[in-house]
């Protein structure tokens, strides 16, 4: 048991700075992303007038992801967006984009590159001089798709788009919705890897943008198509994998929304925290680090001092207390349960050993947080008392 | 790639404004309707140069080295005509003389001006077959009678305002020819140029009695203005012109019946300022079109750069735009050259009634004019293609 210790160290600082909400450690590792960001920086202007709009931007997206960009405007999210999208060329650091690094990429390769991608502008900007079959067959035919095979599909997507009476109609004839979706059918006929898209349901009705997100979940779980999208449509929110922030510039959180409501849920079972509200709950989750252990590998050791708060996030501990140098297995904590939290309550030092059991991934929650958090709570001393009087 | 099969992008953004279109197909049918114009009118001066080459016949023809234009009266010793007959591959060699400075024209009718203009004079031995034109031929019997000339019914009328359409009034009507009396038996047509307002057709016999002073001791036949030569049939015609050319000294060019043309068409081409005048013409024309041509690319690109920003966005290379701009190009210099040419040839066949100029469509200056136009049109795509490609897909978020 001594002779892991080390090796526990050791791994601890390894994955003590990836947040608990990346929701890196939910499925396990998939390489390649499809967009890897990182250490991004991109400048406008200059001279004198060279402005920074992105600061050490870092991002991971994976296959099949549903990623919604939030931000004030000017925050840096629609440069960001471009970036991805090899609209702009990368200035300093390195962006990844279905296994490109964009930085020093040639004319030719992006021109490539751009066929594997799908755009969703704001603006329409369809053909006049096209009807609706024809702009979305610009896309098509471009990345040689065969005519026929072509055909069924744009059918199929303006007709999933509610398009199918209109679809050897010009634009002119259309209303701006319908030419909005007319104009998602483009981005997304050749099947593209990966699709930006910026306001996407700003100009639809609420059933219309209802049935583009569900398109977009649908290619996502079907064709493993991931989207990344600009959005300040609170009703589409809910289809987010993963919802990334950004002020002045920088990405202020990247959180997995799914892994974030996992640690909720966890975290709601704690009785100190059963009655803090879910934005509470979410800033908690948005603090919890990962820490991993191996089988055998010393958690925590009895007498030292307390400085993090565990939630089991896979895997399983025994908890041993050692009384008169005879060590006992009190209990067996699995996923979803917690640990160390008394050494943070009464500010002592630990009361058990826990020794990991299998391989884990831990969440921890650091003592100034910890305390921060159940100061919120208003019934804090009562749950206090219970909690330590059901405690053994 | 715009395959058969793909979306015909270019025609599409052409015909989808049918009032752009039409100002568009306007304006380049009025750029190819000017090119038409100067082409036209240049040919017309040309051939009209040149046409008493088209009306003589024979194939081979001798000019003095020192004739620049036949104009110029510049004559070669009468022995080479008969050198020339014995080339190999001749069937005969002729005389053609011509006079302008001594040969002036009085019309002497109760009401006529009195005044001397001059007339160009063709003197030429009425056994010789000189001339293609069967009016000339038919009437060689009226030419024996001393001082009987047949006058071009195409003459400038305001110098000489004989009533050529009644053979008798004409006959009858006093005439002076280098002040001596001249016996107008007939008409032919020949036509005037830039050098010549009217032409006589006479015996040489009559054209030596008129021109005495044409050659200062001696016969005035003498001298050989233009020497006709006909060669065999079946003979090469270029063979023939290299045996002559060797048999006679450098006093003489040989030309063949093409070269003649195009040496006298050279001249008032590129020694005159009516090339120039003409070439810039064209070149005005040309630009007018450039310019309309450009505005309607231009306009169209302007208004649909969101849209080819889009196409880029989507992966469409700059060659893919460089070919949308060509066709598009092209098929705008097609529409605006059909009205063109139907407004061009209405206008040649109204002038050439008005003017007598020999204003003809020819395969050859459709063909040129095409050409331009195109040229035009694609030379202003490639100069607005350069906002397309500045079409920047960043700015569409």
């Amino acid at each position: 048991m001594v002779s892991s210790f080390s090796v526990y160290e050791d791994t601890m600082h390894a994955t003590q700075s990836l947040p608990a909400t990346s929701g890196m450690y939910a499925g396990g590792m998939q390489i390649p992303k499809t967009v890897k960001v990182s250490q991004l920086n991109h400048y406008f202007g200059e001279g004198e007038l060279r402005k920074q709009a992105l600061h050490q931007n870092n991002l991971e997206v994976r296959r099949g992801e549903i990623v919604i960009m939030t931000g004030p405007s000017g925050s840096g999210k629609t440069t960001l967006l471009t970036l991805v999208g090899t609209l702009r060329t990368v200035q300093e650091g390195s962006l990844k984009v279905l296994g490109h690094e964009l930085n020093g990429a040639t004319r030719d390769a992006i021109v490539m590159l751009r066929r594997e991608l799908g755009f969703i502008f704001q603006a329409h900007n369809l053909f006049e001089s096209l009807t609706a079959f024809q702009n979305v067959n610009m896309a098509a035919e471009l990345n040689g798709l065969d005519h026929g095979a072509a055909k069924e599909r744009i059918d199929y997507l303006l007709n999933r788009l509610g398009l199918g009476q209109r679809i050897h109609y010009k634009p002119k004839s259309l209303s701006g919705g319908q030419k909005q979706r007319v104009a998602i059918a483009r981005g997304l006929v050749h099947q593209p890897k990966l699709v930006l898209a910026d306001e996407p349901t700003a100009a639809l009705d609420e059933q219309s943008g209802r049935e583009v997100v569900t398109l977009f979940q649908e290619l996502a779980r079907d064709e493993g198509c991931t989207i990344i999208m600009v959005t300040h449509d609170n009703r589409i929110l809910d289809v987010a994998d993963r919802i990334v922030n950004m002020v002045d510039g920088h990405i202020r959180s990247d959180v997995a929304v799914h892994e974030t409501s996992v640690i909720c849920e966890f975290l709601r079972q704690f009785p100190l925290f059963a009655d803090l509200q879910t934005s509470t709950l979410t800033e908690v989750a948005d603090k919890m680090m990962v820490a991993e252990a191996g089988a055998g590998d010393v958690v925590i050791r009895q007498g030292d001092p307390g400085e993090l708060f565990y939630l089991i996030r896979s895997g399983g501990v025994d908890v041993i207390v050692e009384h008169d140098g005879e060590a006992s297995k009190v209990a067996e904590l699995g996923e979803g349960q917690y640990f160390g939290e008394a050494a943070l309550l009464r500010d002592e030092p630990r009361n058990a050993t826990i020794v990991a059991t299998a391989p884990s991934v831990f969440y921890t929650l650091g003592k100034a947080d910890f305390k921060a958090v159940l100061a919120r709570s208003k019934s804090f001393v009562d749950e206090l008392r219970n909690v330590l009087a059901s405690r053994t | 790639m715009p395959l058969p099969n793909k979306t015909p992008l270019a025609w599409k953004n052409l015909t989808h404004d049918w009032r752009r279109l039409a100002v568009a197909v306007a304006g380049i049918g009025f750029a190819v309707l000017l090119m038409f114009t100067q082409v036209g009118f240049q040919n017309a001066l040309f051939d009209s140069q040149v046409k008493v080459i088209d009306d003589l016949a024979g194939d081979i023809f001798l000019v003095s080295r020192a004739k620049y234009t036949l104009a110029a009266e510049k004559r070669f010793p009468r022995e080479l005509i008969n050198q020339a007959n014995s080339a190999r591959g001749v069937i005969g060699a002729y005389p053609l003389y011509t006079e302008l400075t001594l040969s002036r024209l009085k019309n002497l009718s109760a009401g006529a001006s009195g005044k001397a203009y001059p007339i160009r004079s063709i003197g030429f031995h009425l056994s010789d077959p000189v001339f293609r034109s069967p009016e000339v031929n038919r009437q060689l019997s009226k030419l024996y009678a001393p001082g009987a000339a047949l006058i071009d019914l195409r003459s400038k009328r305001d110098n000489f305002d004989f009533p050529m359409e009644d053979e008798a009034a004409l006959a009858a009507a006093p005439a002076e020819l280098a002040n001596r009396r001249v016996t107008l038996v007939g008409t032919f047509k020949l036509g005037t140029d830039f050098a010549h307002d009217g032409n006589l057709a006479m015996s040489a016999e009559s054209f030596a009695r008129f021109f005495p002073q044409r050659v200062r001791y001696g016969d005035p036949l003498s001298v050989v203005d233009i020497g006709i030569v006909h060669v065999e049939n079946g003979a090469d015609v270029l063979e023939v012109r290299d045996a002559v050319d060797a048999l006679l000294d450098d006093r003489v060019f040989v030309y063949t019946r093409e070269q003649f043309r195009n040496e006298e068409i050279r001249f008032w081409d590129e020694s005159t300022p009516i090339g120039i005048i003409f070439t810039a013409g064209k070149i005005i024309g040309f630009v007018v079109g450039m310019v309309i041509c450009y505005q309607v690319i231009y306009s169209d690109i302007a208004d649909h750069m969101p849209e080819f920003a889009t196409l880029k966005a989507m992966g469409y290379s700059t060659g893919y735009f460089l070919r949308l701009i060509v066709v598009e190009a092209v098929l705008l210099s097609l529409i605006g050259f059909v009205p063109g040419l139907v407004v061009s040839a209405g206008l040649y066949s109204m002038l050439a009634e008005a003017t007598g100029l020999q204003l003809q469509m020819t395969v050859d200056s459709v063909l040129l004019v095409l050409v331009l136009t195109a040229a035009m049109c694609i030379a202003s795509g490639m100069l607005a293609v350069r906002k397309l490609l500045a079409a920047d897909p960043a700015n569409l978020f």
